[in-house]
């Protein structure tokens, strides 16, 4: 792919120098380079911290601080990861993480397909209040649910466990989910259903086989907005988990971040080894994500 | 805990009772059709509690509390038999009802809850005679008062709060459209590379956020963090810009809620910029053939096509951004948060969690939070209400 940028940048460089004696075709290479360089300084901007966490997960022990900015440090080496995966539980937070993230989002996205459906495609009474409620709950303050849920969690003598957080975690990114979910029912025609039906299919499985297996961008977009929201949270992990053992990988890289002593080789490590399966997951998506994202709202 | 117990075990019998209940009456009403009656409700509400009653007389003795349970039970049941179960309604509030049950135990239970504390006082004080004993003192709108009246820190009050969250909010989402517009103008041109720049940009929302937030704040730290060293160097090249005051800043301890909004601003620009780059693909290129035609001048054609057709995409992105900026205890909490962080940053929200998680005024947050809950949803409902206006203006 380099190679591909690289040829294309030094064709792009042969007809610029026969186009300087242009004056419009001037303007359009002023043109050309202002707009390459804004977002190429715009993207330097959003990819250099991750860089940095790189260039410091690399760095050895004894210069950890240093003022310098390159990014491949002297004497880089791959112990921090090393002792990252050795020496502490951090393989053990990932699948802790793992576990409670892929539960809560299968939750979340089967619960909100069934009532986007409902949403979508229904009248009924206190549809209205039912949507201004999923609205409204978007602006409940993050720290103002944390204190029930702890005590209801403690209640079931849930503290410590999967089963707790799962709990915790199922309902948290489900408004916005049914929002996206509906806004893209809304959008296939109901021809398709009606044919269904008018072949004989139930309302149910109208839904099961049409408008499920059509909805799957949707769906995905769903499930990676409750995998991220679980994924990154840490505020409720906080107050839930308590022993090292069972930590999510959020507060794992919080204790390497301890209160005197940071471990920052350690923690950069972390992050680099937490940050680039998010981030393919991510990229691979995106495409969908930005449909998905403007669908709903498109309309008006 | 007491209380929670005892409530716990009432509502489990009540459900219990109600379901056994519930499924004979509604083998009785099947059975001879009574829901389609007129009378179908009255009769319902009357016969079911006096039976319940000569069910339950033996154990205790009834009281008006029992008759409002088990009146509103039976409506409860009745209605859902007459609405749900037989009536035209059943499929829909089938497939809500699992959403439905899960919001109403993880979302509207704990509210409902936090409301109930916010009239009593449950402290570090008192929370060992609740666990005890089940019982919290009773204080009114005490609490309330002192939301307005006294500091939910240590020193700043709930008014500097305020200010400080609509500038922080205002700040970041015009920032976040402003930046989030120019970049998707840029990417919609047809340029080379776009694909590659556009994975680029998005690297900030696709990193977890706690490692992006940690990774911000030590490029903003005083000797070795990027900003800093950048400061530095520029000062040592440019003599005359160091004597205007350019070079090292301690940002973390002089600035903080600066470096807060600077850091909420990286974060948040990518959605915005995808958001609106969505909105701009969609917007089809006839409109501006014909701007080109009239001879529009590229600012024209930016305020009367673009703009105007952008709206109904950027409204509800601006208003969840709103919300999701005046909610955001992240960035705040993560730069300032921990061991001996200042209060200078504090937000709202960020405030409401260090009352209650460091400081343990569990009764004073919980009447906090309604406070901030009732200030954002009368924010919004104007908002969307505003969007509304002009929707049907159009």
């Amino acid at each position: 792919m380099l190679r591909k940028m690289i040829s294309a940048f030094n064709a792009e460089l042969d007809s610029l120098s026969s186009q300087l004696k242009d004056p419009i075709q001037r303007r359009r290479l002023f043109k050309f380079l202002l707009v390459h360089l804004v977002i190429i300084l715009a993207a330097a901007v959003c990819v250099y911290p991750l860089l940095r966490i790189f260039s410091v997960s690399l760095r050895p022990g004894d210069k950890l601080f240093s003022t310098d900015l390159s990014l491949v440090p002297a004497g880089a080496t791959f112990k921090a990861y090393a002792s990252l995966l050795k020496d502490t539980m951090f393989l053990r937070w990932l699948w802790n993480s793992l576990v409670i993230t892929i539960a809560t989002s299968v939750i979340g996205v089967s619960l909100a397909s069934t009532a986007a459906y409902a949403f979508s495609r229904f009248r009924f009474p206190g549809k209205k209040a039912g949507l201004i409620l999923l609205l409204s709950s978007q602006m409940i303050p993050a720290g103002m649910l944390i204190l029930p849920l702890f005590l209801m969690i403690m209640k079931l003598k849930l503290m410590n466990t999967y089963l707790g957080m799962i709990i915790a975690y199922s309902v948290s990114s489900l408004p916005f989910s049914i929002w996206i979910l509906k806004g893209y029912y809304d959008t296939i025609p109901r021809s398709l259903e009606e044919a269904a039906l008018v072949d004989g299919t139930s309302q149910v499985g109208a839904f099961w086989r049409i408008i499920l297996p059509l909805s799957t961008p949707a769906l995905s977009i769903a499930f990676l907005f409750n995998f991220t929201t679980a994924w990154n949270e840490y505020l409720v992990a906080r107050v839930v988990l308590f022993s090292s053992k069972q930590y999510t990988w959020t507060l794992g890289l919080f204790e390497l971040q301890g209160q005197y002593i940071t471990q920052w080789g350690m923690f950069a490590a972390g992050s680099m080894l937490v940050t680039i399966p998010v981030l393919c997951v991510f990229l691979y998506s995106s495409k969908w994500l930005i449909s998905g994202l403007t669908l709903g709202s498109v309309k008006g | 805990m007491e209380i929670l117990r005892s409530l716990y075990e009432v509502v489990w019998f009540i459900v219990l009772i109600a379901l056994g209940v519930g499924a004979l009456e509604g083998y009785f009403y099947y059975h001879f059709k009574f829901h389609d009656r007129r009378w179908f409700f009255p009769a319902a509400l009357a016969a079911f509690p006096l039976a319940a009653l000569a069910v339950s007389a033996p154990l205790s003795a009834p009281s008006f509390a029992h008759w409002l349970w088990f009146l509103g039970a039976e409506a409860v049941v009745a209605a859902a038999f007459r609405w749900i179960v037989r009536g035209r309604h059943t499929l829909p509030y089938l497939l809500l009802a699992p959403a439905f049950v899960g919001l109403a135990l993880l979302l509207v239970y704990p509210f409902v809850f936090e409301f109930y504390l916010s009239f009593h006082d449950l402290k570090l004080t008192t929370i060992m005679m609740w666990k005890n004993t089940g019982r919290i003192p009773f204080v009114g709108l005490d609490q309330y008062i002192k939301v307005f009246t006294t500091s939910p820190l240590s020193e700043v009050t709930f008014w500097a709060l305020l200010g400080r969250t609509l500038l922080w909010t205002f700040t970041n989402v015009f920032f976040h459209v402003l930046g989030g517009f120019a970049l998707a103008l840029l990417l919609n041109n047809s340029i080379r590379f776009k694909g590659v720049y556009r994975t680029l940009l998005v690297i900030p929302w696709a990193m977890p956020q706690v490692v992006a937030v940690l990774a911000m704040r030590g490029e903003f730290h005083a000797t070795n963090g990027f900003v800093n060293i950048v400061l530095g160097k520029i000062a040592a090249a440019f003599p005359f810009l160091a004597h205007l005051g350019v070079g090292p800043v301690q940002w973390l301890s002089d600035w903080p809620l600066t470096t807060c909004t600077i850091i909420n601003i990286w974060l948040g620009i990518p959605f915005m910029m995808v958001v609106i780059l969505g909105g701009l693909q969609s917007i089809s290129s006839s409109y501006y053939d014909a701007a080109d035609i009239d001879g529009a001048t590229y600012f024209q054609k930016l305020r009367f096509i673009t703009l105007p057709l952008i709206r109904p995409v950027l409204m509800p992105a601006v208003t969840l951004g709103t919300v999701w900026t005046f909610n955001n205890i992240n960035v705040i909490y993560l730069v300032t948060g921990q061991a001996g962080g200042t209060e200078q940053a504090d937000i709202l929200v960020s405030a409401l969690y260090k009352a209650a998680f460091t400081y343990n005024r569990y009764s004073y947050s919980a009447a906090f939070a309604i406070v901030v809950f009732a200030l954002l949803f009368f924010i919004s409902v104007t908002y969307l209400h505003g969007f509304d206006a002009a929707k049907e203006e159009r």
